[in-house]
């Protein structure tokens, strides 16, 4: 197999003009948005502005998981549907996290991640199932809930791409 | 796309040019909620991954919450050691109306903080970049069903 250059491309990615000029497709609109961004900040900081800059990896074509349904809010994962939980309390336990997202289906995959300076939980998760119904149902019942004293939120974590 | 106090976009770069080509790993959020995820490498001709996906509202408010609570915003990289040969890191936010773009060199320890000339900034770099890679390896391992490390 070919290694992969940094500027490799897709013939998707290439507009033929009549002439037989070729145009990259790039997703101008956004990138113009990113730019108008960054200028309406202000205040700047940092020697990333300075003539040096900063690292252009110019990436042309990143791959992606494809919808099975256009019309759905929420994005399949390559093998099952993952959700976003925020708010979770410092002390959580993992079980006790587990033992109320198990109600609903049975959990693919579970992340629970830590504060890297003190150990403690930083305060969200990954979930994932295997149906859609499942997740669905996690979703509905456990957003809005109590825990430890603190409401945690429950919500799909990938969603389709913005429609151009 | 909504403007003003709503802005968001993060950039991570870490990488180096050596023996093994240009080695590096990056990540991006856009403010639409797009991850683009690449990690390089020619070791033993290795290939580049590279990853999109779009995330929800509810992850980039985390990521804003992480962001926040370390205080990055206001340290300052004036101080801190330039990148080298060994190689670079930049980390890009704007948040709001704070537009901040760092360069440092590879931290390899603990060690390498507490003997710079600005430890509590660094440290705090140290730290953030730590659980931004941890928060972005999990969303693209799972989604992708890859360990990126």
């Amino acid at each position: 197999m070919a290694s992969a250059d940094i500027l490799d491309y897709e013939a998707d990615d290439i507009d033929m003009e009549e002439d037989g000029e070729v145009n990259f497709i790039l997703d101008n609109s956004v990138l113009d948005g990113i730019v108008r961004m960054k200028e309406a900040a202000k205040r700047r900081k940092g020697r990333g502005f300075a003539s040096e800059g900063t690292t252009k990896t110019e990436i042309k074509h990143y791959e992606g998981v494809e919808a099975d349904d256009e019309d759905d809010v929420a994005q399949k994962s390559v093998e099952g549907w993952i959700l976003f939980v925020s708010g979770v309390h410092e002390e959580a336990s993992d079980d006790e996290l587990r033992d109320k997202f198990s109600e609903f289906g049975q959990i693919k995959n579970f992340h629970l991640n830590l504060d890297r300076r003190t150990g403690f939980i930083k305060g969200y998760a990954l979930v994932e199932y295997e149906k859609r119904s499942e997740a669905e149902a996690a979703r509905v019942n456990l957003d809005n809930t109590d825990m430890l004293g603190q409401i945690i939120r429950v919500n799909w974590c990938f969603v389709q791409p913005p429609k151009k | 796309m909504p403007r003003g106090k709503n802005d968001f976009y993060l950039r991570y770069y870490v990488g180096h040019k050596g023996k093994f080509g240009h080695e590096f790993l990056e990540f991006e959020f856009r403010p639409d909620g797009k991850l683009r995820y690449a990690n390089n490498s020619n070791y033993k001709n290795d290939v580049m991954i590279r990853k999109e996906c779009t995330v929800n509202v509810c992850v980039i408010d985390e990521l804003r919450r992480l962001i926040d609570d370390s205080e990055i915003m206001q340290e300052d990289d004036t101080m801190w050691p330039p990148p080298d040969r060994v190689g670079r890191q930049e980390l890009e936010i704007v948040m709001g109306d704070d537009h901040i773009s760092f360069t440092t060199s590879k931290i390899g320890s603990l060690v390498d903080v507490n003997t710079s000339k600005d430890p509590e900034g660094l440290r705090c770099f140290y730290y953030l970049v730590q659980d931004l890679k941890c928060c972005v390896f999990s969303l693209i391992g799972l989604h992708f069903k890859i360990k990126p490390i």
